[in-house]
């Protein structure tokens, strides 16, 4: 296999492309989902009403079996820095080792402590204990996403690094390390973003309850908390986060904004093209249908800004993969749209008293489940393209990252076995997750009785 | 100073998560030997209790713990092992799935199937890391340049290009295997009640008696191998210490076992485990990686540390992270303290 002549470390990253974006679907929901457990067994608390504790009790299986997966997924990745991603681990450890150190010590142990706890210990640990599990977990969840971004922001824009004598990276100022200003951006963007797939699985649970006739109650507590923070998430995950971290890339990656853009040719009055294909071959998109200057505001803040294009960049510094950073980018902006419109719909309807029983925006709601994953992994595919050819940006080249005692063919038979064991894994959940619901939330009289006391 | 201070936070890191889920792996292997009914199966799983993610937790830490202070040896070793690190997370990834999932479905032939799979990637767990444990011993064939990649297994001979499995790695895999099954047992024996408590306690006597010749059999071997592990002891006072440990929790295990004291036989064979680790890594010290090929090639704490300025900024948080993941656990293991018993009560989970 010969792929190392063209792009040398074309396995390496498919395989971390596929068990990170793998992976990631199941922290965005446990992030997402954890503030509402927090918040209905709070509710429960203040208020002594049954349908809260249902709630979070329904909620709280379901968030353990996507914790449990996401768990295992997730170890995996720890170690492929070492096992794949050898030059950079090298060369980049003394800094970015911190953050992937402590997320382990400050929230994987927080975590971990209190989440079977917070599954299957409700009557051991007594309403209050409980209610503390679940701030726990939630706010590890949190954590151990805030660590990993501070780690992926100083691969986007290092910060607070200094260069030894040895050509290695050290950690020269905490503070700049972990305020990295991209950092702060992507975080809230990102939770933003999880808060959206929280509400959006909500909702759709709801949705279907709704739709069936069946737990007439709980489906109606979880449209209407599901669809007012899902909308509230939807307009930030576009602005202040989504709009801040494109002014981020505008500034600091600005061949990336080109190349997200398809933009090859500079010019003030940039264009924003809602539509178009870039054929990189011909240096142009075709068949645009764009909004003048539109680009140029969302980037600069003024509709004259000279937006720079691709062809003023050395070709050495473009991202490689300008089609689907491309499609990834115009597809995830697509879709955070529309989940405005959808959530703004469904609050229009509450207020008119009509969110449970329009049953066209129930089976809406009920079918966007899948769009805010297919989104977020967009996002995140749209970040990790965007910086290429960089690893680290500025700094080191992906092509000098990898692990290059490691053969192609050991990467893709581990890509393989991979693939297989989270198909069978993606299965597994869906079946009992399925289950779950198909029991539902009022069904768990029995289901508590069954508990340890 | 600083660097022999994190090699020991990887060591003690490193060690904690083999106590700690080494009696989850031991417990796991000895399933179908301790329980006979599906329900006393699901009481071996609620023994191994709520915190299992917590104990699994302290291998990406000490993950971490390398990465961030000996960001070398993570590179060259990870790297070197590859596929059989990736046999070990394809393990772990099974073995989490299937003490999570086995007790969602209350049918018969379901948890069956996630037992078998529990007592299988807890053995091979078991197995594997015994492996590894060995080859980190015995050294891989690293070159001058720092990096190795290592076959499955060449001649079988403990000398020169090596490969994972040779003689001295097997034998350290099934005395860990040994070990680690004592271990579960001696912790099934503190937990549990009714007749999985009977069997496990006739099996951790068998098995610690077992381990006896074992460990004879295995420190000789070790001595032909890897001779520094055992001359460098007596330079080492941490190492005596260490030896002390192990000396005084081997009396705990043993009086514990006999006179039915199971908290306190417990206890024992965790600390003995850590002070047979701990001294281990104390007298190897510097070395964290030795090479088969040429002695002078050696990863070392001083040749793979990150640079003085990190270790100093981790070394300001890591103790305070420590003291919090240990306040958590006092706090959930209170309300988990009582020994299980195979009832209806112990169909979920935990």
């Amino acid at each position: 296999m010969d792929s190392n002549l063209t792009n040398p470390a074309l396995w390496h990253r498919i395989q971390f492309a596929f068990t990170i974006t793998y992976h990631y679907l199941f922290p965005q929901l446990t992030m997402g989902l954890g503030w509402f457990l927090v918040y209905w067994k709070w509710t429960a608390l203040r208020t002594g009403e049954e349908k809260y504790n249902r709630a979070s009790r329904f909620w709280a299986r379901i968030f353990g079996l996507n914790f449990a997966v996401g768990v295992v997924t997730g170890i995996p990745m720890e170690f492929q820095f070492g096992t794949n991603w050898a030059g950079f681990s090298r060369y980049a450890g003394g800094i970015v080792g911190q953050t992937l150190a402590m997320e382990g010590m400050f929230a994987f142990f927080l975590e971990s402590a209190f989440v079977g706890a917070l599954v299957w210990g409700e009557k051991r640990l007594g309403p209050r204990v409980h209610f503390l599990a679940a701030i726990g977990v939630a706010t590890g969840s949190w954590l151990s996403g805030f660590f990993i971004l501070v780690t992926n922001a100083f691969m986007q824009r290092p910060a607070g690094y200094a260069i030894t004598a040895d050509g290695l990276l050290m950690l020269n100022s905490a503070r700049d390390y972990l305020m990295n200003p991209w950092a702060w951006v992507e975080f809230s963007h990102n939770q933003a973003a999880a808060l959206v797939t929280g509400s959006f699985a909500i909702s759709a649970v709801g949705a279907f309850y709704a739709l069936r006739g069946v737990h007439a109650e709980q489906a109606r507590l979880y449209l209407r908390a599901g669809t007012l923070v899902g909308l509230f998430a939807s307009v930030a995950v576009a602005f202040p986060t989504g709009d801040a971290q494109a002014k981020m890339v505008g500034r600091h990656q600005p061949v990336t904004m080109a190349a997200m853009e398809g933009r090859f040719e500079g010019g003030s009055l940039a264009e924003l093209c809602l539509i178009g294909q870039p054929n990189v071959k011909e240096q142009r998109l075709e068949n645009p249908i764009a909004l003048p200057g539109a680009l140029s505001f969302l980037a600069y803040g003024t509709f004259e800004s000279y937006v720079k294009g691709l062809n003023e960049f050395p070709r050495d510094t473009w991202p490689d993969s300008i089609e689907i950073l491309y499609y990834s980018f115009h597809i995830m902006i697509t879709l955070g749209t529309i989940f405005i419109g959808i959530m703004g719909w469904a609050v229009v309807q509450r207020l008119r008293g009509r969110l449970e029983i329009s049953t066209r925006l129930l089976w809406i709601l009920l079918l966007s489940l899948p769009f805010p994953y297919i989104a977020t992994s967009l996002g995140w595919a749209t970040a990790e393209l965007g910086r290429q050819p960089w690893l680290i940006y500025g700094l080191l080249r992906t092509r000098d990252g990898y692990s290059k005692v490691v053969s192609d063919g050991d990467v893709l038979f581990t890509l393989i076995g991979f693939v297989g064991l989270y198909f069978v894994l993606g299965v597994l959940f869906l079946y009992l997750t399925g289950r779950e619901i198909q029991h539902g939330p009022d069904g768990d009289a029995a289901h508590a009785a069954a508990q340890p006391t | 100073m600083i660097v022999a201070v994190w090699y020991g936070i990887v060591a003690f890191s490193l060690s904690t998560y083999v106590v700690l889920d080494g009696r989850n792996f031991g417990a796991g292997m000895l399933q179908r030997f301790v329980a006979r009914e599906p329900l006393e199966r699901r009481q071996v799983i609620a023994a191994i209790g709520p915190l299992w993610t917590w104990h699994e937790v302290w291998f990406v830490s000490t993950g971490g713990a390398i990465f961030l202070a000996f960001p070398r040896l993570l590179a060259s070793a990870f790297s070197g092992y590859y596929l059989a690190l990736f046999l070990i997370l394809w393990c772990v990834v099974l073995r989490g799935v299937s003490i999570e999932v086995g007790g969602h479905i209350d049918d018969r032939l379901w948890q069956t199937f996630w037992d078998a799979v529990f007592t299988l990637s807890s053995a091979l767990l078991a197995l594997l890391f015994g492996a590894a444990l060995g080859n980190v011993i015995r050294g891989v064939p690293l070159h001058a340049d720092g990096t190795f990649y290592m076959t499955f297994f060449t001649d079988f001979r403990a000398k020169g290009d090596v490969g994972l499995l040779d003689a001295y790695t097997v034998s350290v895999a099934f005395f860990c295997a040994l070990v680690l099954a004592a271990h579960g047992a001696t912790y099934l024996t503190a937990r549990t009640e009714g007749p999985v408590h009977a069997r496990a306690v006739a099996m951790a006597r068998r098995l610690w008696l077992a381990a006896i010749p074992g460990f004879l059999a295995i420190s000789m071997f070790t001595s032909r191998v890897r001779p520094e592990l055992f001359q460098g002891l007596a330079s080492r006072p941490l190492a005596w210490l260490g030896v002390a440990t192990c000396a005084g929790s081997a009396v705990a295990l043993f009086t514990g076992l006999r006179s039915g004291q199971e908290q306190r036989a417990f206890l024992g064979s965790s600390f003995l485990l850590q002070g047979i680790l701990m001294s281990g890594a104390a007298t190897l010290f510097p070395v964290m990686l030795f090479s088969t090929l040429d002695a002078n090639d050696r990863l070392t704490a001083h040749n793979c540390a990150a640079p003085h300025e990190s270790l100093v900024a981790a070394s300001l948080w890591w103790p305070f992270s420590l003291i919090l993941a240990f306040v958590y656990v006092f706090v959930v293991r209170h309300y988990y303290s009582d020994r299980v018993r195979a009832s209806r009560d112990t169909a979920t989970p935990y």
